[in-house]
């Protein structure tokens, strides 16, 4: 399962990829090193699409011109341009826009683009920073989600190899010789615990060697804490998965590894 | 885009690890020296003092300093900016370690 950290506007999951349509705080470092998409252009960092980012650093070179106001925006990892562009309309900007000025603290919000290969961001918000530790607030705040996005990727990332090749092959059951260990873990997730536990019962020497395999009783007392409802949903799902095969009755099960 | 020069976080601990480079440094104010000097206190507890400070007189009591590092006690500033009365000093001692050690890759 992956996970995505969206920040406050929340997550959401494509599948295949982690899709973001949340908010990404960042370091003027992290931008300059974001990967980008060859075919469209769009950046990602630690796996993630880069939308909507937020950044927090003091503003330098201010110049303001018409139908846009841009700056430098220096957060001490680094100096990246931040444009805004002006309605000429609107009151809230224009106070907005007036209360940027060289040396002030100030929290971007806004995309990250590129132009003519160089990163900079349109913003659509530009406030100052009034209490301090807003400072402190974000650094940590790049660094936790950072730390969430590398790791739900890490793991992402290590999952399907585990799986073998053959896994989804329910022809007949037959015999899959590359079909090494029982391990499940690897496959979108949708083994659940009992169907685990059930297959490695399946899969003991013991019951390997039985011609008639084991009968579903016996494979419901070797594992306690599920019912035996439980017990035959999982035998049902491992059947359709090409795992096992019934052999005298239908309640005699056998792992189609032996 | 220009990450040639980026200014650290740092705490009196930290500044021996930058001679000569500009870093960033929140200090409680402890005296202001002079007219353009001013003693503060790190937020790891220990006393630096800053030279060439622009308008001592108008500092609030937790102030930024950007500068080059002179000693490892002293700091020549090039920027100060008033950070308020209320600043927590600890958070911040915990970022600066994060950020100089196992996150330094996000910041220099």
């Amino acid at each position: 399962m992956q996970s995505s950290y969206g920040g406050v506007l929340g997550l959401s999951q494509k599948s295949g990829g982690t899709q973001n349509t949340g908010l990404l705080p960042l370091t003027v470092k992290q931008i300059s090193e974001a990967a980008q998409n060859s075919s469209d252009d769009t950046f990602y960092i630690d796996g993630i699409d880069v939308n909507n980012v937020t950044i927090l650093g003091m503003v330098h070179n201010k110049e303001e011109r018409s139908t846009d106001v841009s700056f430098l925006l220096d957060d001490g990892t680094g100096r990246v341009e931040v444009k805004r562009w002006i309605d000429g309309q609107d009151t809230f900007e224009n106070e907005q826009i007036a209360a940027l000025q060289d040396g002030v603290y100030v929290r971007v919000h806004g995309h990250l683009r590129s132009f003519q290969g160089k990163r900079n961001i349109v913003a659509f918000s530009v406030r100052p920073v009034t209490d301090f530790n807003e400072v402190t607030y974000h650094f940590l705040e790049c660094i936790f989600v950072h730390l969430h996005n590398s790791k739900a990727n890490g793991m992402a990332v290590k999952g399907p190899s585990i799986s073998s090749p053959n896994y989804g092959n329910p022809v007949g059951g037959g015999a899959p010789s590359q079909y090494v260990t029982p391990n499940m873990t690897g496959v979108g997730g949708s083994m659940d615990e009992c169907q685990k536990r059930v297959h490695s019962v399946f899969e003991e020497p013991s019951s390997l060697s039985s011609e008639v395999g084991l009968h579903i009783d016996d494979v419901a007392r070797r594992i306690p804490g599920f019912t035996k409802k439980q017990v035959k949903d999982a035998i049902e799902f491992l059947v359709n998965e090409g795992l096992i095969y019934s052999t005298i009755d239908d309640d005699h099960y056998k792992s189609t590894n032996g | 885009m220009d990450t040639s020069n980026p200014a650290p976080f740092v705490n009196a601990e930290l500044l021996k690890r930058y001679p000569g480079r500009r870093v960033r440094c929140v200090l409680k104010v402890v005296r202001a020296e002079g007219n353009s000097s001013l003693s503060g206190l790190t937020s790891d507890g220990l006393h630096i003092s800053v030279k060439q400070v622009p308008s001592v007189a108008s500092l609030s009591q937790f102030v930024e300093v950007i500068g080059v590092v002179d000693s490892d006690r002293t700091l020549r500033a090039e920027i100060c900016t008033n950070f308020g009365d209320t600043f927590d000093m600890s958070s911040f001692n915990q970022l600066v370690q994060m950020a100089n050690s196992e996150y330094q890759s996000l910041f220099i």
